[in-house]
């Protein structure tokens, strides 16, 4: 969290998605882990016992936004819960639907209550991290990403009128997360990646959202890339209220990234989330290197992997490898001071 | 103008999402006594050649391919008023995205495209168990399947689908196209999944299910 905030540390920070491997180290099914408060914090507290990453994460499950709107979820035994339908067909359905609260909806009460736990026993400790999805991408969770494009493409003026509509539901949203004790939220804002949508529609239809509901949500935030690539907008996001740093994709430079930052923004990646699971653990340990080599000296770096929840099939010594050589260059470093 | 100036014109229109301004321009080119056959194979098919050599630069967005799609469509609309009454096809391929995987918009592109480039799409839609991917191939006699997945963990199913032909003894008769981001990321995934092929882009799925259906043809030695 120091390092987020611009504080001094002590050794270089390592940060890794690891919201549904909890399941795997203490051996309950997804589906129980992301629907059972106490369930989803044991998950948290055996992937800190087991690696000592430095943060624990509230459900990272978008899944529970999508209900609160009618819709309908895929289990999967492998991987994070899916959107399978949205509950709402259209923009302009969307538009007259109520907006949920949080506390009293299932699934973001259940998220709720796992971050109320998580602070019970971390705050202080380790940073908590909470995930949302940013009020431009947000819509989509609604009436389905396809229909939120064609919307976005072909009805411009519905297209901001939903996101007015639920601009609030995101900011309400935010403040929940930090009222349970979320000390920073990772924003994942999928219409910043470039792989989305080009760099003018960001700029012109999605960057206001950012910057307006930013203003009303008091804690430190992060911007995320949602695992495509964000460096083609990085000059656009220094006036964004409580923005402490920008999650960078795999397959963006660090080295540009830093110069569009600036020198004090946090950078934030940028392990390939793919190769954690296929390749071995002195390669993930060479790729970590890497990352740190090209944005370590210059400050503000936490490495990570560069996208949504590391696949299940990782096996351990791989994230191991991670911390092993945030470890070994934190100590070179201060070994040549 | 020419077929190959319409062309350029439309591809600007793609790449600006200009669906009316496409739209506007199709009707032009045919007043001006481009047959829609000619509208489709000069103007259409060569615009978007160069948009998926675009997508491999890059430089497009998925919201510019979904606009793409959509001005295809409409052109494939507009120039083929009735498929039905089409007797010369290119043959049937069966779409879906593979068990446990829900994200269609790559899916659907892929239709559209192979739709304007002459094939009898069968789009089974999302999430769909190898078993019914199989069934359809052979009901509708398609030459190819093409299982669509996003992330890791579902273009593993695929394997499913690929143990399921091979069993069935259909290795030969039905190939294999797999497709879907993480197959461009990780183009090692083709194989390990079992697949026969994949494209990059929707734009590319006409040449790739054009070589898997020659290599059926070639091994049934059908001329």
């Amino acid at each position: 969290m120091a390092t987020l905030m611009g504080q001094p540390v002590d050794r270089l920070p390592v940060f890794a998605v690891l919201g549904a491997y909890g399941a795997k180290l203490t051996g309950v099914n997804l589906r129980t882990l992301y629907s059972d408060a106490a369930a989803y914090s044991a998950g948290q507290e055996a992937v800190l016992q087991t690696f000592g990453f430095d943060l624990v994460m509230t459900p990272f499950i978008y899944t529970a936004i999508s209900e609160a709107f009618g819709g309908e979820t895929a289990w999967s035994e492998s991987q994070a819960p899916n959107m399978k339908r949205p509950g709402i067909k259209t923009a302009a359905a969307a538009l007259l639907h109520p907006l949920p609260n949080p506390e009293q909806t299932a699934g973001l009460s259940v998220v709720l209550e796992a971050t109320r736990r998580l602070a019970d026993r971390y705050k202080e400790q380790v940073p908590i991290i909470a995930v949302l999805p940013g009020p431009g991408i947000m819509p989509s969770l609604i009436i389905g990403l396809e229909q939120w494009i064609e919307t976005v493409m072909f009805e411009e003026e519905l297209a901001g009128r939903l996101l007015d509509h639920t601009a609030p539901f995101f900011v309400s949203w935010a403040n929940a997360l930090l009222a349970a004790g979320a000390d920073c939220l990772v924003v994942t804002e999928g219409t910043a990646a470039a792989e989305i949508a080009p760099r003018s529609l960001f700029a012109e239809r999605f960057l206001p959202y950012l910057t307006t509901t930013f203003t009303q949500i008091s804690g430190p935030k992060v911007l995320h890339q949602t695992g495509g690539r964000i460096t083609h907008n990085l000059d656009l996001f220094s006036g964004l209220a409580g923005l402490v740093g920008v999650a960078v994709g795999s397959r963006d430079d660090l080295s540009e990234a830093r110069r569009l930052i600036g020198p004090d923004m946090n950078l934030i990646g940028n392990l390939d989330n793919l190769s954690l699971p296929a390749l071995s653990a002195g390669q993930i340990s060479e790729m970590s290197r890497s990352c740190l080599d090209a944005a370590a000296p210059s400050g503000h770096y936490i490495l990570s992997n560069a996208g949504a929840d590391i696949p299940l099939t990782t096996p351990p010594e791989n994230l191991r490898a991670m911390l092993s050589a945030a470890a070994d260059y934190s100590a070179e470093i201060s070994g040549n001071r | 103008m020419k077929p190959h100036e319409w062309s350029e014109q439309l591809l600007d229109a793609m790449i600006n999402a200009d669906r009316s301004g496409a739209a506007e321009l199709i009707g032009n080119a045919l007043a001006n006594g481009i047959e829609p056959q000619q509208v489709i194979a000069e103007v259409l098919d060569p615009a978007i050649v160069r948009l998926g050599h675009l997508w491999e630069k890059e430089t497009m967005s998925l919201a510019q391919n979904f606009v793409a799609s959509k001005i295809a469509e409409d052109t494939l609309l507009r120039c083929v008023p009735d498929k039905t009454d089409s007797l010369c096809t290119k043959g049937a391929i069966v779409l879906g995205n593979i068990e446990d995987d829900f994200h269609s918009l790559g899916r659907k592109a892929v239709g559209l495209f192979l739709s304007a480039a002459g094939w009898d799409v069968y789009d089974l839609g999302n999430d769909v168990p190898a078993e019914e991917l199989l069934e359809k191939a052979i009901e509708v006699n398609a030459c190819a399947i093409g299982a669509s997945a996003m992330m890791q963990t579902t273009a593993l199913n695929i394997r499913k689908l690929r143990q399921l032909i091979d069993e069935r003894g259909l290795t030969d008769r039905i190939k294999l196209a797999v497709g879907g981001a993480v197959f461009n990321w990780r183009p090692e995934l083709v194989s390990e999944v079992g697949g026969d092929g994949t494209a990059n882009n929707a734009v590319g799925a006409d040449e790739l299910f054009m070589r898997l259906q020659a290599e059926v043809m070639n091994r049934q030695g059908t001329p």
